[in-house]
């Protein structure tokens, strides 16, 4: 290949390669959203705890990655459920602001708990992929990525099925469209946010997982889940496949103006991009690509 | 003749007055007294803590006049705090104006800023409007570290001090009651604003936009209208800041900014002027009070003794957010005002 | 007689305010009584930043206890109050006058990083903090701050140095530099010392990019590179960053010679990146936690004694290296220890040996800065640790 199409095609699949990590972000974030209509402020909390469980399981305990990861995914999914059974479960009914304030608190107090119980070193984390990344044609990418984009693809198919032919999956759409009808047709509002909390976290718990083996782990991964919120909406908020679109997207256009603005326009234009994407979607699409568009009545 | 009690009150002018009964005129004097004594009562640390909160209650009555009062959420409010104090640091540095010029021009700055972005701003509301005030912070930051010309970029910019006639306001005694005097007028500007035809616009628009222009308020222009005022605020916030940190840098200005003053506005309540100032204060006083109760229970159990560690301040902090929403959804002001209703009408009850 | 208790109670009131008042202006030297001494330490100790500042303010304590092991100071006992500051300028603030007017301490051992002790740079010099900031900028002793000593080579000197190790050890036929640096202050006038060391070596800097703390990866920027044929890779980020470069590095089989500085030479990066940490190569002011100097030896066995979990070994000796240096001081101003006879105590320090902890140590009463000298380290891959491949060393003096 030529080598300008090459460096291309090379930065659009490393792009997309980030872009299923921040897909699984995005994943955690429009499931709450889909059942709740919150965005949850704590998921990147829900991360970094599940990627230091996963650490202290594998390193702490000896347990093998693949015994870890299961067991890291349903610690921190009972951790969704209790966040959503402490925090959440009283704020029933209130306006979605003070429930969304909620999770910042929330997210304040996970974080400190992380920094208080894991410690505030830089971990490494025993990651189970080869470090060397895939050779294909001039093109690199890693085994952590590839299972990333595995992962995120499974879960988002998964999801998609729940969400069109479970009774569950239809109760968790009803009770985001509307609460009081689904309660009133039978449907245990509470089971569905638990569920919801539960599952959110459980993704998290993957998303964290990947993210460690790629990052430093620390407390800071936490903040990771603020550079998916672009992806977050411009996939539009309650669209499973709009999540992926739009991690994938963001990761690609992020690669993309890393690797030809950066130098160019001055440096930094990488992380500052998807932001001024964002901004220009909403004010043009202002539901996301994939969203909704909200009728509204007095 | 109607039997009058004693708040009587004959017209709706009567009910909006600022100063009601004579007991609210007692209690302010006192209070100003109270204000008046405090840089000698207080060390230093205490005045400069009163300063910070000063800065951060301007910050918040913006925000609250946008959040609280029409209903728009954003995510980046420290964006308008920080063009108001990189405006008024340039003119301060470059132009040598005099405070009295240079804090409204970094408020009115802020408020053409705010207006520009409250335009493509209409269309969206919740969540969708935190996420695009997000990315405009985000993209201030950006321009405010790379253009460095204006800003210093990442080495910062230094602040000249206020000076008033040849006296410098360079310790944080005098300017104490220079930002006490600013607060005390920009929250009786908001006062004012609420209570009148503007912020009964901005109250309908909250509860109901459509009804709202059903009934003939301009949604368009009291929007805009919003943004302006709360970005005028900020604006001035960051003049303010500017001229007491004395250097700022864009590390200042960052989202958790913003996330803070939203965390104020709910801890002190949503709507209220009284509450943008409780929550601004707490927010900067209540670590010091955490600690403080952390300390003394370790005098009192000793198990707990060199167990304190700051990160549980935080945590405590986090945790006081999620128990005043759940147990409080009216922040603080409603908390304040069930003590007034007790305190109301002493000390002669009937 | 009524009249007669009134004046009473106001005489009674007069004579203890004087009282108050003399027992504040004849009382001892801030901080300092008979048999103790109180410093203030304001270092983040909360988030993500807290992997940065706590090894190092628990190196400064555990020096301190260690000395008050050893009998005190003069006989006097040391006790250090830590401020955390969560790495915000204002809390910086607030710590710092908390520490001077409530637990009124003699001095402030750090005051944090650049942001913070420019902040602090009226309060410094009005109460006469003596203080060793956690900083290598230039301006804070350049020109001479009365207060503010350096502790290390600036990183205007790091890289000045890196350059020369290129030139003289490295010997390639065609150097490319690439720099990839953070939009941070540290990032900045790295970048600067680099391109303006380089052009006077005529070498070509191929490509500068950025890197922030907290990317996901470091793809979009290992591929500009290579697309430039850069052979050198100098690196002015913090360790996180580093170690998410080398990673990336590693991934796509790109094996520069990648450099760093102060705060990204730690173990750390050999633990974190293993193989991809093998063509690394950094500078530090500080010796490696492996060398066999007394003064290292020592920082090893003070972890060690205080069941600390040193995640940045560079950090704590450095720690340990800054409270040295103020013990040094405090038994140099003898009895009479007071914030100014502590400054000039420091002063006297002419070429002070920490034990390997620090170069050789020159402060005076015209020049607070440090001797800019640095060690250069290898990743040491099968035991997961930095060694030193060089002695202490200076920028050479270019024409």
């Amino acid at each position: 290949m030529e080598s300008s199409l090459l460096y291309f095609v090379g930065l659009s699949v490393s792009g997309l390669a980030v872009g299923s990590l921040y897909a699984l972000i995005a994943l955690g974030f429009v499931l709450i959203y889909k059942a709740t209509k919150i965005v949850n402020f704590a998921q990147g909390e829900a991360i970094m705890v599940a990627a230091f469980i996963c650490y202290y399981l594998v390193t702490l305990f000896q347990l093998s990655f693949w015994v870890a990861l299961p067991l890291t995914m349903l610690l921190t999914g009972l951790l969704g459920v209790l966040s959503e059974r402490l925090v959440l479960r009283p704020m029933l009914g209130e306006p979605v602001f003070s429930v969304v304030m909620v999770t910042i608190g929330l997210s304040i107090f996970l974080r400190s708990l992380a920094g208080i119980f894991f410690g505030h070193h830089n971990y490494v984390f025993p990651s189970p992929f080869p470090a060397e990344g895939l050779r294909v044609g001039g093109v690199v990418l890693s085994y952590t990525h590839l299972w990333s984009m595995l992962a995120s693809f499974v879960l988002m198919l998964a999801f998609f099925i729940f969400f069109k032919f479970t009774n569950m999956g239809l109760s968790m759409r009803g009770t985001a469209n509307d609460q009081d009808a689904v309660a009133l047709m039978g449907v245990n509002v509470r089971r569905v946010f638990a569920l919801t909390w539960g599952l959110a976290f459980l993704i998290a718990a993957v998303a964290g997982i990947f993210l460690a083996n790629v990052m430093v782990l620390n407390v800071g991964l936490a903040f990771v889940a603020i550079s998916a919120f672009p992806a977050v909406i411009l996939g539009g908020m309650e669209s499973v496949p709009g999540a992926i679109v739009g991690g994938l997207a963001i990761g690609l256009i992020e690669n993309l103006a890393g690797g030809y603005l950066d130098q160019v326009i001055g440096g930094g234009v990488k992380d500052v991009t998807p932001f001024v994407v964002l901004f220009v979607i909403l004010m043009i699409r202002p539901y996301g690509l994939f969203g909704q568009e909200e009728i509204e009545r007095v | 003749m109607p039997i009058r009690s004693k708040t009587f009150n004959e017209s709706y002018y009567e009910d909006i007055k600022l100063f009601r009964t004579i007991w609210i005129k007692f209690w302010a004097v006192i209070f100003v007294a109270a204000l008046a004594l405090l840089p000698y009562i207080g060390d230093p640390y205490f005045v400069y803590l009163v300063n910070l909160s000063c800065l951060a209650t301007v910050a918040a009555v913006g925000l609250n006049i946008l959040t609280g009062y029409t209903g728009l959420i954003s995510l980046g409010h420290a964006a308008f705090v920080a063009i108001g104090a990189y405006t008024a640091a340039n003119l301060a540095n470059h132009l040598g104006t005099p405070f009295w010029i240079n804090l409204p021009a970094a408020g009115l700055i802020a408020a053409v800023a705010g207006a520009i972005v409250g335009i493509p701003c209409l269309r969206l509301k919740g969540l969708y409007l935190a996420m695009i005030t997000m990315s405009f912070g985000v993209m201030v930051e950006y321009v405010v570290i790379t253009w460095e010309g204006l800003t210093g970029g990442v080495r910062g910019m230094s602040v000249p001090a206020i000076s008033i006639m040849g006296y410098k306001l360079s310790t944080d005694e005098r300017l104490y009651f220079f930002l006490i005097a600013i607060t005390a007028m920009l929250l009786f500007a908001a006062n004012n604003i609420t209570r009148t035809r503007v912020g009964r616009a901005f109250v309908a628009i909250r509860d109901r936009d459509i009804a709202a222009e059903a009934i003939g308020v301009n949604l368009t222009y009291y929007k805009v209208l919003s943004f302006a005022i709360s970005s005028f605020y900020a604006g001035v916030a960051g003049g303010l800041y500017a001229y007491t940190m004395r250097h700022i840098h864009p590390d200042h200005f960052t989202l958790l900014l913003s996330i803070q003053y939203i965390t104020m506005i709910i801890v002190g309540g949503m709507g209220s002027i009284v509450g943008s100032i409780f929550g601004a204060v707490f927010i900067v006083v209540a670590p010091e009070f955490i600690k403080l109760f952390a300390q003394s229970s370790a005098r009192v159990f000793p198990v707990l003794e060199g167990r304190y560690d700051e990160e549980w301040n935080i945590a405590a902090f986090g945790l006081l957010i999620i128990l005043f929403l759940i147990f409080e959804p009216g922040g603080l002001y409603s908390i304040w005002n069930r003590i007034k209703i007790g305190f109301k009408n002493w000390p002669f009850t009937y | 007689m009524r009249r007669h208790r009134v004046w009473t109670g106001k005489l009674a009131l007069v004579v203890m305010l004087s009282l108050l008042t003399a027992s504040w202006v004849f009382a001892d030297a801030r901080g300092v009584t008979k048999d103790g001494i109180k410093l203030g330490l304001v270092l983040v100790k909360t988030g993500p930043v807290a992997a940065l500042g706590l090894p190092n303010g628990q190196g400064m304590v555990d020096y301190m206890s260690y000395l008050n092991e050893q009998g005190g100071i003069n006989g006097r006992k040391v006790e250090v109050i830590w401020e955390d500051d969560q790495f915000e300028a204002p809390k910086s603030v607030a710590a710092v006058k908390k520490l001077i007017h409530r637990d009124k301490v003699l001095s402030i051992l750090t005051t944090g990083g650049t942001q913070q002790t420019i902040a602090n740079l009226e309060q410094i010099n009005e109460f006469k903090i003596t203080n060793i900031p956690n900083a290598l900028v230039r301006e804070f002793f350049d020109p001479l701050q009365p207060y503010i000593f350096a502790m290390g080579a600036t990183y205007e000197a790091q890289y000045q140095c890196i350059v020369d190790y290129i030139v003289d050890e490295l010997k390639m036929k065609d150097p490319r530099i690439g720099v990839v640096y953070e939009k941070k202050e540290y990032g900045k006038i790295s970048l600067d010392a680099i391109k303006e060391r380089a052009a006077k070596y005529n070498i070509p800097v191929v490509a500068e990019l950025v890197l922030p703390t907290g990317s996901v990866d470091a793809s979009s920027q290992i591929m500009a590179l290579q697309k430039e044929n850069a052979n050198i890779v100098i690196t002015c980020t913090l360790l996180p960053a580093t170690i998410t470069f080398l990673k990336s590095g590693q991934k796509y089989n790109y094996w520069p010679t990648v450099f760093g500085f102060n705060w990204a030479t730690d173990d750390m990066i050999v633990k974190a990146c293993d193989e991809g940490a093998k063509n690394y190569i950094g500078v530090n002011f500080v010796g490696a936690w492996s060398d066999e100097t007394p003064g290292i030896k020592l920082a090893r066995d003070l972890a060690k004694k205080n069941n600390r979990e040193v995640g940045l070994t560079s950090l704590y000796i450095n720690g340990v290296g800054v409270s040295w240096l103020f013990g040094e001081a405090m038994k140099r101003a003898g009895k009479d220890l007071s914030p100014e006879s502590l400054k000039t105590a420091l002063e006297t320090l002419k070429n002070y040996e920490t034990g390997g902890v620090f170069p050789p140590v020159n402060y005076s009463s015209t020049s607070h800065a440090p001797g800019e000298m640095v060690k250069f380290f290898k990743a040491d891959v099968p035991n997961k640790r930095l060694v030193s491949i060089s002695d202490w060393r200076k920028p050479k003096e270019l024409k």
